[in-house]
């Protein structure tokens, strides 16, 4: 990663796997990249497609959306409902022109603290290797 | 306008070590709206939460935004802080500076101290938007579910339904008692398991607070803490369990044995068991896991398995009964039928197939030679009289049904005798006379009035006669014409014609050399029938190949073997003539192109490939055609010329009248027919019930999925012995002799039992309090409970997987689980330690620690924790039960942990003996009757080659079977190694993220016996603490609707997980969405689906979130 460009993450996390899986990777003192920036949510269902517009809009570089492994939603089937609409919502992204590797769509649960770790240093790097992002 | 107090907590150096505070707190006072920042050595402790309540009420704050550790752990605790400042509890927010920052960039401080004011900046942006709120006060069930039965579940239980509330405690498993109940003895006490588990299993099974539920799963679970609804399947046992008595009656007859599961498959258990002797409830249960292949297969569904069980038994009378239950023609189907059982037995994938129909056979031939008695007629429970056309199988298969159901009914037969095809049209070499007589007799000793001679003109007569229905099976019994130049010249013949007036005794001469034209049944037996008249040179000439040809195998050999000569791909075009005889056939060669609708490649004929063969006789067997001369006018054919019918109903045009069989279907199988006879039995039965003809017909049989072929051999089938060839010429005695008593039993032993039970039905008959019911159904029961305790504890890895060590491999190497059940003294040894391959008592016994576990190679990473001790026992108690016995330990590390004598209890098994060796074990092998377990002495660092007479393993422990299933179906968490989440590994060790389930035992991660007891009772405290309110807060973080937003779209109630959202209709006519806040659980779907944004999840409003991320 070039020491002079930060890439801005903003991470949207469910409440009951990946938010306690960041929590998990604290407790155990992972080390991760310090770009990203987390915003609890009950559920990835919640997130609204518009709030991660906004989000490109504010200026992030990339923006991470993480939930419960499929099959295992507190609510049942909101991480279905964010797959499906992010899958779409990506392929938006490359028609704005912002680019569909910008937004990530991760499963990690509350035990999985070194995944968390490591998802949030593979992008960081990637979104790094991408550089900023044009005209912004 | 908000007045914001700002707290930041170092957390001791965990976050003031890493972020800068000072620099935070002097960014964080210029932030909007912020009227007081502060710092805390710990904002937690109570120094730290007055210096929140004390700057709230002097400083007039009404937004509180703590940085400290994550809102996971002391959310609810600085809610409470502030509400006893008088500030609404849910006004506050937290900053996750600790996990998310401080711990995760220890060595990037400056990078961190951006990171912490930034998630500061965002708390304050997103806290001036937070809203008071107020929780609802829902009321408590005071009854609990138990998920788990072994010694965490029962102490679970125990502990509520002592403290006076109802506990519901499923179990999965026939009996509750779990691994412990499986134990001989427990260490480091020696206490027997049995002992002191099995009062506590009983008190369970007695106490008045206690639904027991087993043999039962948790299927659905809906609701929140306080108010769960569970829809558990209480599967069938087959037993009533209010009449079961546990007498044992049943297990004495029942024929199906196979390995008990509780004794780890060294002892053997029946298909009805109960799992051990004390077993909790002592009630029986019956093993049913489908139906077996052979029974699918049957077209007429005759239960093959039981009548082999029941064979082996040498129950031959029983076997009998258990076919007439189905159908009346065993002797018959047990020589002609085209077994489709025995092509789908699953014995043929390890050797042969059970020789099904030959056991049928040979039952129905035993009761012929020991003559039985007649049986009395079927009462007629019914008035309406049916009428059957035609006595062949389909129609008396039909009768034979309406006869038992208790109908009167007569069967009408042209010939001057009934059976159809089998008399007429089936050679007495194949089917002896007698059998066809005696199984006709049967039937009608039954009640079935058969009339021959009395062939049926008109249909609509019959009903003038009071017959109320109709079964047409008249067959097709005509024969196909080829339609060439020469067929009807003297000498010419059709195969039913010549084999009808054989088999009516008619003499009919022939000549040296005879051609049988056509593959099927009849063509074969033409060219037998033939060769026993005296013909020398016998030709089937057939269009297809001999793998397209329909007859039976067995018959094809049969006349190979009898001389007869196969001419394949060949078909005549024209019959040879002088003087109106018969001379020869002029013949064209084929070529097979693409399969035709039957499946079969079709014939072409080969252009220019003309040839002639002389023959004195040609006899056809090209097919057989209905007769419409001889059926009612009114009837609709099929463009085949059949009779044509409803597929499922059998209905034919006419009401009230039914056809099947040859008639419908053209020449087909008699088990074929069969089976319709059977399916039109209960179309007329349900047509004069006044029922619907198709709703709920019965339904396919499902096949058994897994079929267990554990410790099966392979041992070819039976031999049926043949009549020689010399006895045959000339004569028409029966071929195949059929099996000998001995012979059968063999043959029945080798069945492998595919679906378990066998329905044979013979603990029926013995159980005095009339306990079994084989038609029970699964029940699905709903409960109300306010907690869930989830103990469903743990499984062990299978031993036979690790070939390295010998498992799988060597009988004599065998699981610690194992050898438990040889040590106790109600397991399959009565206490004995023996060797599996020759039952001799081992000297030598070697132990291998660590098998799975610690190894990610062979199983799990991780310690089983419990297997250091019970090696320690298990040398410990050979020793004592035989003073001869050497026992190794062989070990990666020994773990004695904590203050209980463990420690103590490892240097007494060295102190007797037993030989620790910290090795690494390359392999076991066997050598002179021996295994060898060669490995590396990690100590003194050379290799080890030591002789065993018994190699036990220690291995590993998983996570129950589907416990991530029940995990998703509780909404709980799991780990990657699929044990159960807990809400915080120290300090809420039983608890889970979901409110008001708890946990216990096992299924967090392994633990002993006394610790699961802990456990099961920690989880019991919790929920009594929830059971001693009557009313518990719920989350107020729920969707609201904003009423004039609302376009009643309604696509938030398709949405929605938990159906929480209705339409409701408004007085001015619009319908909108309604959320119902006792089902919302606030996951927030139905905001993102809203489309005119008319909803707003409280706590996490679209304001809130646009907030955090403005502020970034």
């Amino acid at each position: 990663m070039s020491p002079e460009y930060q890439p801005k993450i903003i991470g949207f996390l469910c409440n009951w796997c990946s938010y306690a899986g960041a929590d998990m990777a604290g407790t155990s003192r992972m080390r991760y990249e310090p770009n990203i920036r987390i915003i609890r949510v009950p559920c990835s269902g919640r997130v609204d497609p518009i709030l991660l517009l906004k989000c490109f809009q504010q200026g992030s570089d990339g923006v991470l959306v993480s939930g419960c492994h499929p099959g295992d939603c507190h609510y049942n089937e909101g991480n279905y409902h964010a797959r499906r609409k992010f899958a779409l919502l990506r392929d938006f992204l490359d028609y704005l022109g912002i680019g569909k590797e910008r937004l990530r769509i991760e499963w990690c649960s509350a035990s999985e603290g070194q995944r968390f770790a490591e998802i949030v240093s593979n992008f960081t790097t990637e979104l790094a290797e991408l550089g900023p992002r044009s005209g912004s | 306008m908000a007045r914001i107090g700002i707290f930041l907590c170092h957390c001791g150096s965990n976050i003031a070590g890493t972020v800068n505070i000072p620099e935070v707190m002097g960014a964080a006072k210029k932030l909007p709206q912020v009227v007081h920042v502060e710092d805390n050595k710990f904002t937690c402790s109570e120094p730290g939460q007055a210096s929140i309540r004390q700057a709230i009420i002097e400083q007039r704050l009404n937004r509180v935004v703590i940085g400290a550790c994550s809102p996971r752990m002391h959310e609810v605790t600085f809610r409470k802080t502030v509400a006893s400042a008088g500030l609404n509890p849910y006004l506050l927010e937290i900053a996750n500076l600790r996990e998310h920052c401080s711990w995760v960039h220890t060595d990037q401080p400056e990078e961190a101290t951006a990171k912490a004011l930034d998630l500061i900046r965002k708390a304050v942006a997103r806290v001036r938007w937070q809203e008071p709120l107020t929780p609802r006060q829902v009321g408590v069930t005071k009854r609990a579910l138990v998920i788990g039965g072994g010694i965490a579940g029962i102490q679970a239980s125990l502990d509520i339904a002592n403290a006076g509330y109802e506990v519901v405690l499923v179990e999965r498993e026939p009996s509750i008692g779990g691994r412990m109940a499986q134990l001989d003895k427990t260490f480091p006490t020696l206490d027997c398991s049995a002992c002191i588990l099995t009062p506590k299993m009983t008190t369970v099974g007695q106490h008045p607070n206690i639904n027991l539920m087993s043999y039962s799963e948790l299927e659905e679970v809906s609701g929140y803490i306080g108010n769960f609804k569970a829809k558990i399947r209480k599967k069938a046992r087959y037993v009533d369990v209010s009449k079961c008595t546990g007498c044992d009656e049943c297990t004495k007859v029942c024929p199906v044995t196979l390995q008990s599961e509780f004794d780890e498959n060294l002892g053997e258990r029946k298909a009805i068991y109960i799992p051990f002797p004390q077993a909790i409830p002592n009630k029986y249960t019956i093993d049913k896991r489908g139906y077996p292949p052979c029974r699918v297969a049957c077209p007429a569904g005759v239960d093959a398995q039981g009548y082999i069980a029941l064979i082996s038994q040498s129950k031959f009378k029983e076997a009998l009964e258990l076919v007439r239950r189905t159908m009346p023609f065993a002797g018959v189907c047990g020589r002609v039928c085209n077994h489709p059982c025995q092509n789908d037995c699953e014995r043929s994938t390890v050797d042969e197939p059970i020789a099904i129909a030959s056991l049928k056979r040979f039952i129905a031939d035993y009761e012929l030679k020991s003559s039985p008695e007649k049986v009395s007629p079927v009462p007629q429970t019914k008035e309406a009289k049916v009428a059957i056309v035609g006595s062949g199988p389909a129609g008396l298969a039909c009768a034979y049904d309406l006869v038992k159901n208790g109908y009167p009914v007569a069967v009408f037969e042209a010939m001057p005798q009934a059976g159809g095809l089998l008399r007429y049209g089936i050679p007495e070499y194949r089917l002896p006379k007698s059998m066809l007589d005696k199984e006709i007799d049967y039937i009608k000793e039954t009640g079935v009035d058969i009339q021959t001679s009395t062939p049926v003109e008109d249909v609509g007569k019959l009903f003038e006669r009071g017959y109320e229905a109709v079964f047409l099976a008249t067959g097709a019994a005509n024969s196909q014409k080829m339609n060439i130049s020469g067929e009807d010249t003297p000498g010419v013949m059709h195969a039913l014609d010549f084999l009808q007036q054989v088999n009516s005794g008619t003499k009919v001469k022939l000549g040296k050399k005879v051609g049988i034209i056509g593959g099927g049944n009849a063509a074969l037996d033409a060219a037998r029938v033939a060769w026993r008249l005296g013909a020398k040179e016998i030709s089937i000439i057939y269009r297809r190949s001999r793998a397209e040809m329909p007859a039976i195998a067995s018959e094809v050999e049969g006349a190979e073997r009898e001389g007869v000569k196969f001419l394949f791909l060949a078909t005549p075009q024209r019959v040879l003539t002088k003087d109106n005889r018969v001379t020869g056939a002029e013949c064209i060669r084929m070529e097979l192109g693409e399969p035709d609708a039957s499946g079969r490649r079709r014939p072409i004929p080969i252009k220019g490939s003309e040839f002639s063969i002389r023959l004195d006789n040609i006899i056809f067997a090209v097919g057989q055609v209905v007769d419409k001369d001889k059926l009612p006018e009114k009837l609709e054919y099929t463009a085949a010329g059949t009779v044509s019918v409803d597929p499922v109903t059998l209905g034919t045009s006419i009401t009230g009248v039914f056809a099947g069989g040859d008639v419908v279907a053209g020449p087909g199988g008699v088990i074929e027919s069969i089976a319709v006879g059977k399916e039109a039995a209960i179309s007329i039965d349900r047509y004069l019930c006044g029922m619907d003809l198709t709703t709920d017909r019965p339904k396919a049989l499902k096949r058994v999925e897994d079929i267990s072929k554990e410790g099966v051999t392979r041992q070819p089938g039976v031999k049926m012995p043949l009549l020689g060839l010399k006895q045959r010429k000339g004569s028409f005695a029966e071929v195949e002799l059929g099996f000998d008593e001995a012979a059968a039993i063999a043959e029945a032993n080798r069945c492998l039992n595919c679906a378990v039970c066998s329905e044979c039905r013979e603990c029926e008959k013995v159980c005095e309090p009339d306990a079994i019911n084989h038609e029970m159904q699964d029940e699905v029961v709903e409960e109300d409970v306010g907690a869930i305790v989830v103990a469903t504890g743990i499984d062990v890895l299978d031993h036979r997987q690790v070939n390295v060590y010998g498992g799988g491999v060597y009988p004599d190497v065998i699981s610690s689980l194992q050898l438990e059940r040889m040590m106790s003294a109600a397991g399959p040894t009565v206490g004995e330690i023996v060797r599996p391959s020759d039952g001799t008592h081992p000297k030598n016994i070697v132990f291998i620690g660590c098998v799975g576990s610690r190894d990610e190679v062979t199983g799990n990473g991780y310690c089983a924790k419990v297997c250091c001790m019970y090696m320690a026992k298990h040398a410990i108690m050979l020793k004592e039960h035989d003073a001869d016995v050497h026992s190794y330990i062989l070990y990666p590390n020994v773990r004695g942990p904590g203050g209980k004598i463990f420690e103590e209890f490892l240097e007494r098994a060295e102190a007797i003996g037993t030989t620790y060796l910290r090795g690494q074990i390359d392999k076991v092998s066997r050598r002179n009757g021996k295994l060898l377990v060669s490995g590396q002495d990690l100590l003194k660092d050379k290799s080890f080659d030591i002789s065993a007479d018994l190699v036990v393993l220690a291995m590993g422990l998983w996570p129950s079977e589907g416990i991530s299933k029940l995990a998703q179906t509780l909404n709980i968490s799991y780990d990657a190694k699929n044990y159960l989440l807990q809400a915080h590994p120290k300090l809420r060790p039983v608890e889970t993220f979901t409110d008001g389930v708890f946990l216990a035992g096992c299924a967090i991660a392994p633990t002993d016996i006394p610790e699961s007891v802990a456990q099961g009772g920690a989880a019991a405290e919790n929920i009594l603490k929830l059971f001693s309110q009557d009313f518990i807060d719920a989350e107020p973080m729920t969707s609201i609707v904003d009423t004039a937003r609302c376009s009643g779209c309604q696509l938030c109630l398709q949405v929605c997980p938990f159906k929480a959202i209705e339409a409701e209709t408004l007085r001015d006519g619009r319908t909108i969405a309604s959320i119902n806040e006792t089902l919302c659980k606030g996951c927030g779907i139905c905001v993102t689906a809203c489309r005119p944004g008319a909803i707003k999840l409280r706590g996490f409003s679209d304001q809130q979130l646009l907030a955090e991320v403005m502020a970034l």
